[in-house]
């Protein structure tokens, strides 16, 4: 069936609803990457066997991940006109029990985490579960959940990943419909460029801006692509964006190509995350046969479609023109700028070619639906919008922490995240991955927002923030981000090459207590170079962590070195 | 790899764009490693330079030019797991299968044991920060990972003390 | 659609004044500012910078400062292009600071070049704090900074893609595949004329001419039938005389250009002169 209108949107809109809200009890699974391994799967197989052996007229189906990583695995039960109740760290133990509950019309309130009488998609759609279970806990009333805002981890954890029907129910590809039947692409881009939504993948550039310049661009021929590589370790947001909620970014992507004229993208994705490249192919299938892809979508003559491109594990692909070599078969090797993707004969093969992370364009979709007015009401001036962060290391709660731009470090690690594991007390973090800084604790009412987060050494990066600990030794953390970025420059221009290689010798020789202060200086001044001459931005950013942890922790390496 | 499957490989890339990289990964995946046959064969297919193909195999991580053990242990070094005490599993892995690292030329950490039982790999992250530290054998995550663990883990893959 | 036809599509250009310290000079809009500087006899370090290819980036020897609205940026001379009123500075502290840093790099990555010490040397740079590399099984003999002209030679210049990247990272070297002899190098030997550092050698043995540094490749020479002295690659040999006339190819093409020459010139006049025998010795 292909929908080519309105009318065919709410029908399958109608049914998809009939998925979530079955008129009897639905039982989800968390099924991300990080539920399946603390054991999801086995949940959602003794489920179904239990509710086939008693032949219950029970839902059984998958979901994504709400975020609460430390909590896994989760399930969502909602049962008719009851709230959904989310339980925690449920085991294949639980399950007889969990399923004896239901079955009653009750829920285990032991392993109960939370309960959503209401839930918002955001995108035109308030789900109203129920009242009741007043014993749990409301969602919002959960301090991990409490100054959480989410708007693109909206559907995460609540709808089925492998299902175009349930992301149509909550209000899916009504922006797309809204934008191409209803906005030319000028509009579209003017409401991006009002939103003022910058780019996630780290450098804030205006997304508006970039798409402008190529629409603009005079070629018979153009391409979008997404940069899917998540590189940064210590960050896994955009896997759960994918794995959760696929049809977003495609949803994202179909509005962006009507808007710069576009008939070609590809996610670049990395091949370290099967699970997310099976469920893009799944969704993009399904999105295909809807008509959502492909030629004349809406029955507007505009057409469009999206290829996957694995990539094979090199950081430095996260850089535009090593991402557009990798695509085409070339060694990930940056090449000087301009040209620029968008620029005539910058981009792939060639053509002017728009470059965008995954979580921007999933930012896209609710900026069309709900208006820029509404967007840039949220987050801080000149940093709109929400950003989802990986809070992890040696943080109480681990987990997807989605907030307003301009909330502050303290908000994030101590409110949301509970500080230190252990009890253990919190002495930084570190933002941006190997080209962010580690920040101390007594920064922590820095905001993260783009320039805030300059200001003090960092970056915002993809949105990791590794939480350190009395017991962390923040020397070796500089060494173990320049022995990252050592391994994944790629070679070509000597500052990143040579110099990250002579900056690991030194900080092995300090931190073997062989090394002197003149040590400590020619690694500063090395660091300075190589910011300064090297060719692209990995090169450039890599000795942050060093000259960060110079800046705010100047004595631990003064410790370890001779006079 | 023989040429029907391979020729079934290309067949599926029908775009220019990712094609290279698809093809060496669905090799990879397939074979364990890329075997020198199959790159000499591809670049005949495909007539590009095996200087060239050599390069992206040697280039990008996920490539090993190596056969792989029958099991493969991969370590994430992600910072979470960094912090988390990634490098004691290393080593406690290391003396377990009874190899030292870092013993390569090519900057790829890939070492497989003498009875071509396990192989011992590196990850740089594999976006599963909240388990930390993790790893990874044939495709099944191992979270919260301690080394008092890795005896039972291991031995689920016939390891033996 | 490659990167060069784009950058150069345009048709005739436009003369363009830049300045370079405070000195006033002529240039083609849109050309490389170390080819002016090269052209103008500035003083500018570089390494991986060659006229006939796409610009590079990777050895940042040549950077230089430009002046734009009272701010400066650092930026490599050889990615730069001449606008009207481009205004740039060469060896400015903050370069020469980094600069000097850069050669002590190089200086510890090619420790037995000579080209490296001397180039340091003029900038005052004679010490490394950095440990030395010294591999004994390098086949470029330490000597290679991997500007890639010789990869970018074999690959865009020759075609014949013999060599490459091997690697990355610190690890990279240049190579052919599996570090075994290639039957893709026809022996031209541009990447020896390329190489900055002079690290890449091969030498002709009798019959042959052998790549050292590219894994022993081979490579058979072609015999002159008129001296017997071997005098280029086969593949070349042939390739080589496309320019001449149909007629006279076959008649010469197994010779050395030194017997082809003298033949030429032998038929020349054995032409002009209506006849008369006549042959070199």
């Amino acid at each position: 069936m292909k929908i080519g209108s309105a009318a065919d949107l709410e029908a399958v809109r109608q049914a998809g609803m009939q998925k979530l809200r079955p008129g009897k009890p639905r039982i989800a699974v968390g099924l991300a990457t990080c539920g399946i391994a603390v054991g999801g799967n086995r949940v959602y197989e003794r489920l179904r066997e239990i509710i086939e052996r008693d032949g219950l007229d029970i839902v059984l189906t998958k979901t994504g991940c709400i975020g609460y990583c430390k909590e896994e695995p989760l399930v969502n039960i909602s049962i008719p006109n009851k709230p959904l109740v989310i339980l925690h760290k449920v085991t294949e133990a639980d399950v007889e029990e969990i399923v004896k509950q239901v079955s009653r019309g009750k829920v285990p309130a032991d392993k109960a985490l939370c309960r959503v009488p209401s839930w918002d998609h955001v995108t035109g759609c308030t789900l109203e579960y129920g009242k009741g279970f007043s014993k749990i806990p409301l969602y919002e009333k959960v301090p991990f959940f409490k100054a959480q805002k989410k708007v693109i981890l909206r559907d995460a954890g609540l709808i089925n990943p492998e299902d175009i029907d349930e992301y149509i129910a909550v209000g899916g590809y009504a922006a797309a419909l809204k934008a191409l039947t209803g906005m030319d692409p000028e509009t579209i881009i003017k409401e991006v460029e009002n939103s003022g939504l910058r780019g996630r993948g780290g450098a804030g550039f205006p997304t508006g801006q970039k798409w402008r310049i190529t629409r603009d661009a005079k070629a018979d021929k153009k391409y979008i692509l997404c940069n899917a590589d998540e590189g940064d370790p210590g960050a896994y947001m955009n896997r759960n964006e994918m794995e959760s909620d696929p049809h977003m970014l495609i949803e994202g992507m179909i509005i962006g190509a009507f808007a710069m004229g576009a008939a070609k993208g590809f996610i670049f994705i990395r091949a370290e995350y099967p699970l997310a490249i099976k469920r893009l192919k799944l969704a993009i299938g399904q999105a295909r046969e809807y008509g959502l892809l492909g030629s004349n979508i809406f029955g507007t003559g505009f057409s469009f479609d999206i290829g996957i491109a694995t990539g094979a594990g090199a950081f430095v692909c996260g850089e535009s023109t090593a991402l557009v070599a990798s695509i085409e078969g070339r060694t990930g090797r940056p090449h000087p700028r301009p040209p620029r993707l968008t620029d005539i004969g910058g981009g792939l093969f060639g053509y002017p070619t728009d470059l965008n992370n995954v979580e921007t364009w999933c930012n896209v979709p609710v900026i069309m639906a709900n208006g820029s007015d509404w967007y840039s009401r949220i987050g801080a001036e000149g940093n709109t919008g929400t950003k989802v962060f990986s809070l992890v290391g040696k943080v109480d709660r681990v987990g997807l922490v989605e907030v307003p731009l301009g909330t502050t470090l303290h908000t994030i690690v101590s409110d949301i995240g509970n500080g230190g594991a252990n009890n253990k007390k919190v002495k930084a973090v570190q933002t941006g991955g190997p080209s962010g800084g580690c920040i101390p604790l007594r920064l922590f009412e820095t905001t993260v927002d783009y320039e805030s987060l300059n200001r003090v050494g960092s970056i915002m990066g993809s949105g990791g923030i590794v939480v350190m600990d009395e017991d962390t030794d923040m020397v070796d953390i500089a060494r173990y981000f320049i022995n990252f970025a050592t391994g994944e420059s790629c070679g070509k221009c000597v500052p990143c090459r040579e110099g990250l290689k002579h900056a690991l010798l030194l900080l092995n020789r300090i931190m073997a207590k062989k090394g002197t202060k003149k040590d400590i200086e020619t690694l500063a001044l090395l660091s300075d170079t190589i910011v300064a001459t090297s060719l692209c931005g990995l090169g450039q950013t890599a000795p942050n962590p060093v000259l960060t942890t110079l800046a705010y922790f100047r004595e631990e390496y003064d410790a370890l070195v001779k006079p | 790899m023989d040429e029907p499957t391979l020729d079934a490989i290309i067949a599926r890339y029908d775009d220019p764009a990712g094609r290279l990289l698809g093809i060496l990964g669905e090799i990879q995946d397939e074979e364990g490693y890329i075997p020198r046959e199959s790159l000499a064969m591809l670049a005949e297919k495909l007539d590009v330079r095996l200087s060239q193909l050599y390069s992206l195999t040697t280039f990008y991580s996920y490539f090993s030019l190596t056969p792989v053990g029958d099991h493969v242990i991969t370590v994430c070094m992600g910072t979470a797991c960094h912090v988390k005490g990634a490098p004691g599993i290393l080593e406690a892995l290391e003396g377990m299968l009874g190899i030292k690292s870092d013993t390569s030329e090519d900057g790829k950490f890939s070492i497989t044991t003498d009875d071509k039982k396990f192989t011992l790999e590196i990850a740089r992250c594999f976006g599963a920060c909240s388990m930390a530290p993790v790893l990874r054998i044939d495709g099944n995550l191992y979270g919260y990972a301690t080394r008092e663990d890795l005896p039972a883990i291991l031995a689920e893959y016939g390891w033996e003390p | 659609m490659t990167r060069k036809e784009a950058s150069s599509t345009g048709g005739a250009k436009k003369q363009v004044t830049v300045t370079i310290n405070g000195k006033k000079y002529p240039a083609d809009e849109g050309e490389i500012l170390l080819g002016v500087a090269v052209r103008e006899k500035i003083a500018i370090p570089h390494l991986c910078y060659e006229p006939s290819l796409d610009p590079y980036g990777a050895c940042r020897l040549c950077m230089v400062e430009v002046i734009k609205d009272g701010k400066r940026e650092m930026t490599t001379s050889c990615t730069l292009r001449a606008a009207e009123g481009l205004e740039v500075v060469t060896d400015t502290p903050a370069i020469v600071k980094y600069r000097n840093v850069l050669f002590e790099l190089y200086l510890a990555e090619a420790p037995k070049s000579e080209v490296i010490k001397e180039m340091a040397a003029r900038y005052g740079v004679t010490k490394t704090r950095f440990l030395k590399k010294l591999d004994t099984t390098d086949s470029l003999g330490n000597k290679c900074v991997l500007c890639g002209l010789c990869v970018r030679a074999c690959n865009e210049i020759m075609g014949a893609g013999a060599i490459g990247f091997v690697n990355r990272g610190p690890y990279t070297v240049v190579n052919t595949p599996y570090f075994e002899p290639t039957k893709d190098c026809f022996g031209c030997g541009a990447c020896a004329k390329v190489c900055p550092t002079k690290a890449v050698e091969f030498e002709d043995r009798g019959s042959e001419r052998v790549m050292t540094s590219w894994s022993g490749t081979k490579v058979p020479l072609a015999r002159c039938d008129c001296c017997g002295g071997y005098y280029a690659p086969k593949a070349l040999a042939i390739s080589t005389l496309a320019h001449i006339t149909p007629s006279l190819r076959e008649e010469i093409a197994a010779l050395c250009p030194v017997c082809r020459g003298r033949r030429i010139a032998r038929d020349e006049i054995l032409a002009g002169r209506g006849g008369g025998a006549g042959s070199h010795g």
